[in-house]
Parts: C-alpha cells; sequence; structure tokens
C-alpha cells in the first residue's frame, strides 16, 4: 500500500521532494557564480565551461583512481585551471566596465566548449559511478537514489564549509568584508588581488565539483554547462545578488517550482523560472534576500 | 595599485542573461575550398548543441564520400568541394546558414539537417532558390509528406516508418500499455503520432504522454508523472543528449526493473556515451556497422576508422555518405547539374552495392522521394563481444517499402515548376 492515499498529493509530494534535490545541484553551482561576482564583480559566464572542465578532468582519471578520487582530485585540479585564469586573462580587467569581464569569459565559454569537442570528441563519455550509489532507496521513492542524496550530502557539506571559510576565517571575513567595501580593504594593508585570486579559485573549485557530481548522473559532453548555467544565474537574481543564503534559496525556488510545474503544465516547466525572475525583477529588483543597494 | 570598478548595474547583469540566450550561435565552420570550378556540395548541420555528435558524423560520412568520389574523377570531370555550417541547432540560424552558402557560395547541391525543424525551414529556401536537396538526419514525416518538394529527397527514415518498423515487436514483446516521453519539436510530435496510431491498430492504450523541452538535462519530473501512471513500458522517443540524460536516470531511478524500457530509434552515439547499464531496450537503428557478408559494409567499416580515431561508423556517418554519394551517382549519369532534371531522375533511382550497404533493395521512392531504407530492428546490448563498439544486437532488418506508408497516406503532393 501506498503511503499516502491521494494520487495527486503523492505526486506533489514527490515532486517538490525531487525540486529539492534538482535545486541543491543548482545551489552548487550558483555559490561559486555568486562568490566570483560579489568580490571580482565579473559575471562568469565561463562557469558552465569550467563545470565542463571538472567532469571531463574526473572522466580522465577515473580509469586510473576510480570515483571517489576523482572527486577528491578534479575539483581542485579545477580550481588550479581558474587560478590561471583569473591571474592571466581576469585579473588584467578588474580597473575596466564589467561588460569586460563579461564578455572575456562568455568568448572564454565558447573556447572551453570547443576545447573539451577537440580533446574529446563531441559524443559523450559514459562515466560509471559505484554501483551501490546507483539504486534507488525504495520503489516508491524510486526517484531518490544513493547518488542523488549523496549529492544533497556533498551539496550541504560544501555550504557548511563555505559558511564556516566566510564566518570564521580571516580569509572569509576578508572576503565578506571585500564585497561590501573593497577600497577601505586595500587601505587596510589587505592584498586585495590575492583575496579575489583566492576567492575566484573558491568559485571554480564548485563549479568543478558541480561538474564531478554532473557527470555521474547526466550524459557528459562538451554542451552540458550551457544547460546548467542558466538556472544558476536565474538561482542568483531570485536569490538577490550580494546575498549567499539568497542564493541557497533562490536555486532550491527554481528547483521546486520548475518541478511542480511539469507535474500541471509540462510545457512551461522551463520558462517557469525565466517567469519567476521577472516577478522578481518587478516586484523587489534587489531579490528576495538581496541588499538594497546591491544592484543599484 | 588597485584600482575599484564600478558596481555591476542591474541592467549589465540583465544584458549578459540575454547575452547568453545567444550562446549557442557559434561562428561558421568551413571546410576547404580549391580549385575555380569545382563542383559545391552545401552542408548544414547543428555542430554545437544537443546534436553536435551525429552532426559531425553526418560531416565526417560526407567528406568521405567527397574524397572519394574525387579519386573518381569527381563530378563531370570537375573536383568536388564540400561547404560545412553549424546550424547551431536554430531554425533561424540554420536558415541563414543555407541562403549564405546559396547566394554567397553558389554551392550545386544541398545536405541537412540533423534537426527536423531545421531541415523543414531549409527545405523552404532550396525549393525557392531551384537547389537540388537532400535531407539527411531530419526525420519528422512531412519533409516526405504534405510538405514535399520536387527538389528534396531524404535518406534517413520517417517516424512513421521507424514507428512501423519497431511498434509491434514493442507490443508483442513488452505489453499494450504505453507511455511515452516525446521531444517538444516536430520529429516528436510526429513519431508520437505515428506510434499511437500503431498502438491503437494493435489495440493497446496510452497511458500519458510527457513533452519535454529540446536540451532537457533532468528528466526526474517527466519520470515521477510517468511512473504514476502505471504503464507496462515506458517508450522513449527523446534523441542525442535528451536520450543519454533520461536513458541513465531512468536505470539510476530502477525504472527499467519495475517496467519496460524501449523506443524506436535508437543511435549508436547515444548507446556509446552511456554506462554498460543503462544499454538496456528494444529499439531500432537506421544502419549498423555489423553487417557479415554485405558487400562494401566491411571497406566502409575500414575507411571511416581511418578518419574517425579508430571508431566504427554510425548510422550518421552512412547518412552524410549516401546523401553526397546520390549527387555524385546521379550527376554522372545523367552528365548534368541542373536540379529539375537530376531530381526527375533520382525518382525510383537505385543506390548501387557500395553506397546502399545494406541486404535489401534501397531506392529513392517516386511520389514522396523518401529513401526506402532498411530499418535494424533488435537490443541494446551493455557489453560488445568481440568488438567493445558492437552494441547494437540486430534481429530482422525490415526492407525499407515493407515499413513506408503508401505515398498517398502521405499526404505528398510533388509540384513540379512550370
Amino acid at each position: 500500500m501506498s503511503i499516502i492515499r491521494c494520487p495527486m498529493t503523492l505526486l506533489l509530494l514527490f515532486n517538490i521532494t525531487n525540486g529539492l534535490i534538482v535545486g541543491a545541484f543548482y545551489v552548487l553551482m550558483a555559490l561559486g557564480l555568486s562568490l566570483i561576482l560579489n568580490l571580482s564583480n565579473t559575471i562568469n559566464f565561463a562557469h558552465g565551461g569550467f563545470l565542463v572542465i571538472g567532469g571531463y578532468i574526473a572522466y580522465a582519471i577515473t580509469p586510473y583512481i576510480g570515483f571517489w578520487g576523482a572527486l577528491l582530485i578534479a575539483p581542485p585540479l579545477t580550481a588550479v585551471i581558474g587560478l590561471v585564469v583569473e591571474r592571466v586573462l581576469i585579473r588584467p580587467l578588474y580597473g575596466r566596465d564589467p561588460l569586460y569581464s563579461l564578455l572575456l569569459t562568455f568568448g572564454l565559454a565558447f573556447i572551453i566548449e570547443d576545447g573539451t569537442r577537440f580533446i574529446f570528441g563531441p559524443q559523450g563519455k559514459p562515466v560509471t559511478i559505484p554501483p551501490f550509489l546507483a539504486q534507488p532507496l525504495s520503489n516508491d521513492f524510486f526517484f531518490i537514489t544513493g547518488y542523488r542524496l549523496f549529492m544533497v550530502a556533498v551539496v550541504m557539506i560544501a555550504v557548511a564549509l563555505l559558511f564556516v571559510l566566510l564566518r570564521y576565517t580571516r580569509l572569509g571575513i576578508r572576503i565578506r568584508a571585500g564585497t561590501l567595501d573593497l577600497e577601505t580593504v586595500a587601505a587596510l594593508g589587505i592584498n586585495v588581488q590575492l583575496l579575489r585570486s583566492l576567492n575566484f579559485a573558491v568559485g571554480i573549485f564548485l563549479a568543478g565539483l558541480s561538474g564531478v557530481l554532473a557527470a555521474g548522473q547526466l550524459g557528459l559532453e562538451p554542451t552540458m554547462g550551457t544547460g546548467l548555467l542558466m538556472p544558476s544565474f536565474i538561482a542568483i537574481i531570485v536569490g538577490g545578488i550580494g546575498s549567499l543564503p539568497g542564493t541557497l534559496l533562490g536555486g532550491l525556488l527554481i528547483g521546486v517550482a520548475s518541478g511542480l510545474t511539469a507535474v500541471f503544465l509540462p510545457a512551461a516547466s522551463e520558462a517557469v523560472i525565466y517567469v519567476m525572475m521577472a516577478v522578481v525583477l518587478l516586484m523587489r529588483p534587489r531579490g528576495l534576500l538581496g541588499e538594497e543597494g546591491m544592484m543599484s | 595599485m588597485t584600482s575599484f570598478p564600478p558596481r555591476i548595474e542591474r541592467r549589465t547583469l540583465l544584458k549578459g542573461a540575454a547575452a547568453l540566450g545567444a550562446f549557442q550561435l557559434a561562428s561558421p565552420f568551413i571546410i576547404q575550398a580549391r580549385g575555380e570550378t569545382a563542383v559545391r556540395i552545401g552542408m548544414v548541420d547543428p555542430l554545437t548543441g544537443v546534436y553536435a555528435a551525429p552532426a559531425g558524423n553526418e560531416v565526417m560520412g560526407a567528406k568521405l564520400a567527397i574524397e572519394q568520389m574525387n579519386a573518381k574523377g569527381g563530378i563531370l570531370g570537375r573536383q568536388v568541394e564540400l561547404l560545412v555550417e553549424d546550424s547551431a541547432n536554430d531554425v533561424g540560424t540554420g536558415v541563414q546558414k543555407a541562403r549564405k552558402l546559396i547566394e554567397r557560395d553558389g554551392v550545386n547541391f544541398m545536405i541537412g539537417d540533423v534537426n527536423s525543424g531545421i531541415a523543414a525551414a531549409i527545405a523552404q529556401v532550396t525549393s525557392e532558390k531551384k537547389i537540388l536537396h537532400i535531407v539527411s538526419g531530419g526525420h519528422t514525416d512531412s519533409i516526405t509528406g504534405k510538405d514535399c518538394k520536387w527538389n528534396v529527397f531524404r535518406v534517413c527514415n520517417t517516424t512513421r516508418m521507424e514507428a512501423n518498423s519497431v511498434s509491434s515487436v514493442l507490443y508483442s514483446k513488452y505489453g499494450k500499455k504505453w507511455h511515452f516521453i516525446t521531444p517538444d519539436y516536430a520529429f516528436g510530435h510526429t513519431l508520437y503520432d505515428a506510434c499511437t496510431d500503431d498502438l491503437k491498430k494493435l489495440g493497446g492504450t496510452v497511458t500519458g504522454n510527457e513533452l519535454t523541452p529540446l536540451g532537457t538535462t533532468d528528466f526526474s519530473a517527466y519520470l515521477i508523472k510517468a511512473r504514476a501512471a502505471n504503464p507496462d513500458v515506458m517508450i522513449l522517443l527523446v534523441q542525442g543528449s535528451d536520450m543519454i540524460n533520461c536513458l541513465k536516470q531512468v536505470v539510476q531511478f530502477g525504472l527499467d526493473k519495475q517496467i519496460h524500457v524501449a523506443g524506436t530509434q535508437q543511435e549508436l552515439e547515444s548507446l556509446a556515451a552511456l554506462p554498460p547499464e543503462a544499454r538496456i531496450g528494444v529499439w531500432m537503428f537506421e544502419w549498423y556497422w555489423k553487417q557479415p557478408g554485405v558487400p562494401g559494409v566491411e571497406k566502409f567499416v575500414a575507411d571511416i576508422r581511418k578518419v574517425n580515431k579508430g571508431n566504427v561508423p554510425t548510422a550518421r556517418h552512412w547518412f552524410g555518405y549516401a546523401s553526397a554519394m546520390s549527387f555524385a551517382l546521379v550527376a554522372n549519369k545523367e552528365k548534368s547539374l541542373d536540379a529539375v532534371k537530376l531530381a526527375g531522375a533520382l525518382e525510383n533511382f537505385e543506390l548501387p552495392d557500395d553506397v546502399k550497404l545494406q541486404p535489401n533493395k534501397v531506392y529513392y521512392r517516386k511520389g514522396d522521394h523518401q529513401l526506402m531504407t532498411s530499418a535494424f530492428v533488435g537490443e541494446a546490448q551493455s557489453k560488445g563481444k568481440d568488438d567493445p563498439e558492437d552494441l547494437y544486437r540486430v534481429d530482422e532488418i525490415v526492407p525499407g517499402n515493407k515499413t513506408a506508408p503508401t505515398v498517398e497516406e502521405t499526404g505528398c503532393k510533388v509540384q513540379w515548376p512550370a
């Protein structure tokens, strides 16, 4: 016998739970995007590209060190690539209008996509996850698999660590201070360049981590970043720019919204997140938890 | 010295968001051109986006054909060039690229597109410009059905042919309650219609249809709905990366252990990108590389391996190859490049052994210009026995004229130019 008798209630419950799982993934990506946006004023269009890099690194090293090894190694490797990109390409543009870095990362996204296609080919690559994770918990709750729970756990740990980092470490306090007033932070003798580099690396680390997790569940392809970037981007706008809790809320909200819409009006399941963004921008331009003036 | 740029304005961010929408519009991609009087074949295919893998393979097949025909003297003694453009899986871009190939590059023939919607739109352009056009890999019925054109021929199957080839097998093997996961565009709609028509004739019922946007990454919400409808079999009509994402999630959710999972069109590109446990189900292939004893196949496989990092050809390689070869064969036979004359000659034109690469008779049918090509009905296998790429077991090769509806049923009435 089913846990709940009314099939509609069950369907709703399933989709809310499922939406939270999907949303958790967007959160992971959006947090990295948000960190970089807050401190470096860079809208990182190449974030999806870094996700793809993380996924392909995992694919390439899995045969040697297994899935768990790849999960540990691929994100920091991606972060190192991010560090180099920041130092060589993005840093020279900090002094200019944000449009410059936007255009640069926009181009970079193309380069990464084509580069991966050149190296690994356009055909998707199979990534196998440990068999015990690839099981549903029960026949009724088939959509809650070990892997998806694991993914949510990783997201929760990452969010918690990020919170501790920003709240209690010197680096985190500087990042937050820099987000509010970079000029004063610099005047206090803090190496702002280094701060930005490290912050960028943390953001790209999260992108790399998203990439490894996504590769276990989706097809690993050079284009996979594009489809995942947009929802993350919207999560930030809905949640409020400059607010990491806002990003968290935004990611979960759009996950649930698109899941629920898929039940009642499947054709709109993709459009609904854009509608949400439009409504938030009209009613509360700073986003749900955004600080006043962040976007003005 | 640190500088302090102004804060990002909301408008900047929004402009950025708009720009992201245009992200998939990539720059053109042109392949070599030499000789002044070469015959030019234009090819528009989605080299970026969800169909990048099949499109890339079609181009590779066409390139091989060009190489082989040039080695044998080209078309009418002139060398042949292939000009490739990326439609980026977008109708507007595809049409623009087709116009550019015709108006600026002066191509004599046109091939494309993998995406049915784009193929149909390009067909409008080629018929207006009187260019002989072969649709290599877009399956929607109307292209050789109600919207058929005098200048448009098609190599791949129609969705109707695909459904007809495999429906009765699915019905007898898996059961009569079907639930569909359908891509929400021209190809998916006509394939769904064809399948449901077959199912009704067989006496089965449809428990529901999940229309999923092209490029969907997470199928969980649709799968939850499909599972709740309690069907005997879940029919996946999605293609490309959508197929990979969907099938991967189906298997991780263990749905294949609760209900049957199968479909119509399956491709080697998709099976190869899936982990072994997700290579399941009964499907139809449009061409398969392992055909012991069939003339020409072994050589074709060897030729493609040379240019494909050692990998075997897929149906898409054959589509590109057969499309380009058809132009050379008919033009050399008629000793002409005149589109109207060649279109007339292609009617009931039979492909020779070294081009058709399959046992049954293969010809462009007079009346709707659809190639009567076979369906390779069989089952996916998790691992190949002798070759890691032997991921499919062919049970039956059904000839095209057995799966295709009659010309009258297609609704095609070719209007020839005055």
